[in-house]
């Protein structure tokens, strides 16, 4: 056996958020190994081949999060991070021919609301104005490592509000409320502090607009790549095709970890972006973690996303979809149908209204097709976990659920798919090894030590989960690796 | 004719207030619109000779002190020990013991105990402030609420982590979720242990019906007039404040203080014409969920069912709860459906009180959760009733095998009764969906100003304040604590 490698800090996966935490850690002289068990890098961020048919965005498909600092203090502008579409609009495909649009422009937005409610027209700039002033004064708490929990009673009514009675208060008409729940759709509306959510994404701040949604030239892969470079700059040190089998303890102290072939490493610091549950109760099982550590980590998750990615050789433009298509399309009749599909899927059945986000990112970005082809990216949520029978079991008669579900907005979708992939979450864990995302309203509204640090000393989690909610953000891994640079140099 | 006071409603909460203004010399009056008093503690006749509760068999305990100062004891309403309660499934069966040490009883200790806590901040709040339920000024309490861990929480959580044994955990949900419709696993729902099932319920010695007579006698007593067929029409308001009671037969009761004892929706939405309140406190009420789910089925039994520990037949016995059954149900309620499986709830009211029936024979209540109020599919029909007594009978024979021959009359009370006969609207008895922005923001529990509300000479007792649906009684004698208190203030009396 080799005598262990040695660094000063080791970074668990290679996904954005992983990346982020490497570069910075790097940047602040600490000589850093990042670990990614795939043989590329970018995790869920990836824009890969689909196959025949053009260059899909594989899991995430727009970015709504990316923390600004991350994007200027990594200069990942200067390592290729460009956006193909800065600020894409909302629809609702209500059916063939009638579509509500929500584009940014309040007035041009409350125009469209018109025609479903005169009311909700006229409360749309208050609801607007009132969601961004409550995103504001969360970022406090949000932004910054040290950012504290300021008591505020509207965000504390918020976070035990359901998204359902939330927007039941501002609108009355469905499509509208059913469009706007589903940036909250993780949670079910009728969860008490899912408005935290909705109230979350509009704090967000992406390429310099509050609460817009981006698409990066070339697909989120593009995102992984800029972050790779910038790993490169920084001298960190990267093995892809390389997993963690366990973390190494020492009493209650994190010293390095068992690599899947057998060799060690030992770092005293340890950042994990694999999740809150796989960190703790997986790889740190040597730890002998309390039951109340375990529960921290959460139970099981029972609700999940699946994704279905099309690849046509055409966009049938019957449905008077111009100008849509560059955009986010959700398919959703009401904001019951969300409740019911939580608890469908809860109860491991494949809802019967799928509630789905659909982009095509060839329009907005056409480097990404490839003959002419298109490709639809179709976000499902919430599904089960497991379904009863199991997934592989049901994947045919869910992709063709997605398929004419689509058909029905986008009349003769049907006859343009020439291929197609299914990542139900059991691909989404055997692929990337990711787990459901988990929301925790009470972890939302806990300060960032809370969130990155473990019961293990030098153990630092950097996922997505470790955010306030799951999304591609790379905070965790910024504000991951400031926090442990600070306490390795305060020991 | 001028009253001091007038409360609205003869149930508990207006008899308890009746009590308290009475006996400081306040000529105080109590409305009913019914022909008896007691509203859900009342107990009628549903067949020749056969008499039971028709809308609840358990109500909130009422808190100790409350009931001595009410005197109710010397009165003939003893509360007894909460009997044991019983869970059934096909081949097996769970039973929890108040009196017990089991860890189920233990956490029902615990649950009673933070609802006491409840009720001792919540009277302690009271009178110090000015302010009203919904008035502009009004302030958050700066210690915590002491039921605001369960508002992060769900009901399956926090009782599957409490308990190892499942069915344990299936019972305890049971208890809380008997007669109401909530998914369990959703987060905030964990509120639901605050029900009056789970821990140290009311059960009155020899029926509701005596604590009625109790608070009624108690009332009279001290002074108080009770009118019966009397119903409110409109709150009379002289430069914001109440100045009378109007009535639906044309005359009016002059009085500057009201006791409303109605919900928080039938209070604000129908006793005032809406141009009177103001837009916000219209829109805050309107947005106020009611959730009625709890139908009921009365029978007639020929013989009490055979049952091997027939002491067992003073508590409650849920047929084969599971969480998975009450997320199903409350997900059929939702959309205004009858679920192929609702969760149901038996008692052999006549076990603990004999007199409830002719020798010889029992009565059996069924109490059935996740019933909606509104059918997506019209109204309820006689059809759609039968529904409901077939799914009782069903429950039913699960516990006691050949039960069915043993039924000579069945009577259905659907949420709409409910309605109807209580003035709750939507059916709901416990004033509104039971959830953590309700409970903590739109209800408001911690209000300091409560009872009082945004309307001077209105106080707000009933279902949907603050200690409604928690504890019986204290509603009301916390709102003619408020009323003598700015009667003594008031200087323009």
């Amino acid at each position: 056996m080799k005598t262990p490698d040695t660094y000063d800090a080791l970074v668990i996966g290679g996904g954005v958020n992983g990346l982020t935490a490497a570069a910075y850690l790097a940047r602040g002289g600490k000589r850093t190994l990042l670990v990614e068990a795939r043989e590329t890098l970018g995790g869920l961020c990836e824009t890969a081949d689909l196959g025949d048919g053009g260059l899909a965005p594989m899991v995430a498909h727009t970015l709504y999060a990316l923390d600004p600092r991350v994007t200027s203090e990594l200069r990942l502008t200067r390592y290729g991070l460009k956006f193909a579409l800065r600020d894409a609009t909302i629809a609702l495909l209500k059916d063939a021919t009638h579509h509500l649009v929500l584009p940014r422009d309040i007035r041009a937005a409350a125009r469209n609301i018109a025609a479903c409610s005169k009311a909700d027209a006229e409360a749309w700039p208050r609801y607007h104005s009132a969601l961004f002033a409550l995103g504001r004064s969360m970022r406090a708490l949000w932004w910054e490592a040290g950012g504290k929990p300021a008591p505020n009673r509207l965000i504390e009514q918020i976070a035990r509000t359901g998204t359902g009675a939330w927007l039941d208060s501002w609108f009355e008409s469905d499509p509208l409320k059913a469009l706007l729940a589903f940036d909250a759709s993780a949670l079910s509306p009728l969860d008490a502090g899912s408005a935290l959510l909705l109230a979350w994404r509009a704090a967000q701040e992406m390429c310099g607009l509050q609460a817009s949604v981006a698409f990066p030239a070339g697909g989120p892969g593009a995102l992984s790549l800029a972050l790779a470079k910038a790993c490169e700059a920084a001298a960190v040190e990267i093995r892809t095709s390389c997993g963690v089998a366990e973390l190494v303890i020492d009493g209650d102290r994190n010293c390095g970890a068992r690599l899947h072939t057998g060799d060690l490493v030992t770092a005293p610091l340890v950042l994990s972006s694999l999740s809150r549950r796989t960190t703790l109760v997986e790889l740190a099982r040597g730890a002998g973690l309390g039951l109340a550590e375990q529960s921290a980590a959460g139970d099981a998750p029972e609700i999940a996303a699946a994704k279905v990615l099309l690849a046509l050789d055409t966009i049938p433009d019957g449905a008077s979809l111009s100008g849509l298509l560059k955009g986010r399309l959700i398919l959703a009749e009401r904001l019951e149908n969300y409740s019911a599909a939580h608890a469908d899927a809860r109860a491991g059945r494949i809802p019967d209204d799928l509630l789905m986000e659909v982009t095509f990112p060839t329009i907005a970005d056409p480097s990404l097709g490839s003959k002419g082809r298109h490709i639809a990216s179709v976000l499902v949520r919430p599904v089960p976990r497991d379904v009863a029978g199991g997934w592989e079991a049901s994947k045919t008669a869910f992709a063709a659920k997605v398929v004419s579900r689509l058909n029905s907005r986008i009349p003769g979708l049907v006859d343009h798919v020439v291929a197609i992939d299914v990542l139900t979450p059991d691909v989404l864990h055997s692929r990337y090894g990711a787990e459901p995302d988990t929301v925790d309203v009470s972890r939302m509204m806990a300060d960032w030590p809370a969130r990155v640090e473990t019961a293990i000393g030098g153990l630092y989690l950097c996922g997505a989960d470790a955010d306030v909610a799951p999304a591609v953000s790379g905070r965790p891994g910024r504000i991951a690796a400031t926090l442990a640079i600070a306490a390795a140099g305060s020991r | 004719m001028r009253y001091d006071a007038a409360i609205i409603g003869a149930g508990a909460d207006g008899l308890a207030a009746a009590i308290m203004l009475a006996r400081k010399g306040l000529k105080t009056v109590v409305i009913e619109r019914g022909d008896h008093p007691g509203g859900l503690l009342s107990t009628l006749e549903f067949h020749p000779g056969f008499r039971a509760s028709p809308y609840a068999d358990e109500i909130a305990a009422v808190p100790p002190r409350i009931h001595w100062a009410l005197d109710l004891a010397r009165r003939g309403a003893i509360f007894a020990p909460a009997p044991s309660s019983l869970a059934v499934w096909p081949n097996r069966h769970h039973l929890v013991s108040e009196s017990g040490s089991s860890p189920a009883a233990s956490l029902l200790d615990a649950f009673a105990g933070v609802r006491a806590d409840i009720v001792a901040r919540v009277r302690k709040q009271a009178g110090r402030s000015q302010g009203g339920m919904f008035s502009p000024a009004r302030r958050q309490p700066a210690e915590p609420w002491p039921g605001e861990p369960w508002t992060a929480r769900s009901l399956h959580a926090l009782l599957a982590n409490a308990l190892a044994d499942e069915d344990a955990a299936a019972h305890l949900a049971a208890l809380a979720l008997c007669g109401r419709s909530a998914d369990p696993f959703l987060r905030g729902s964990g509120l639901h242990a605050l029900a009056p099932g789970s821990g140290h319920s009311g059960v009155v010695m020899g029926g509701l019906g005596r604590l009625a007579d109790a608070l009624v006698r108690g009332a009279e007593d001290a002074g108080a007039e009770i009118r019966f067929g009397l119903d409110a029409s409109d709150l009379r308001l002289d430069n914001g404040r109440i100045a009378g009671v109007a009535l639906v037969d044309g005359s009016e009761l002059e009085t500057r203080n009201a006791i409303s004892t109605l919900d928080l929706k039938r209070t604000f939405l129908s006793l005032f014409p809406w141009q009177a309140l103001p837009r916000k406190l219209i829109a805050r009420v309107g947005a106020f969920r009611m959730a009625g789910a709890a139908a009921r089925v009365l029978f007639a039994l020929k013989s009490p069912p055979a049952f091997t520990e027939p002491e067992l037949l003073r508590g409650p016995i849920h047929a084969a709860p599971a969480f998975s059954q009450f997320a199903e149900a409350n997900l059929a309620w939702r959309s205004g459906g009858i679920a192929g499986e609702l969760p149901v709830t038996l008692r052999i009211v006549s076990a603990a009180d004999p007199s409830l029936a002719p020798p010889g024979s029992a009565v059996m209540t069924a109490t059935i959760g996740a019933v909606p109020f509104r059918l997506f599919d019209g109204a309820w029909t006689k059809e759609k009733r039968d529904i409901l007594r077939d799914r009782a009978i069903a429950a039913a024979e699960l516990v006691f095998p050949g039960v069915t021959g043993l039924v000579i009359a069945a009577e259905v009370i659907t949420p709409n009764d409910m309605d109807d006969a209580l003035g709750a609207t939507e059916g709901d008895v416990w004033g509104g969906e039971i959830a953590a922005d309700q409970m903590l923001d739109l209800r408001p529990w911690a209000d300091p100003g409560a009872p009082r509300t945004a309307i001077r000479g209105l106080y707000l007792a009933g279902p949907s304040s603050p200690l409604g649906p928690i504890a019986t009684c204290a509603a009301g004698v916390l709102a003619a604590e408020a009323v003598m208190a700015d009667f003594n203030l008031a200087p323009e009396r």
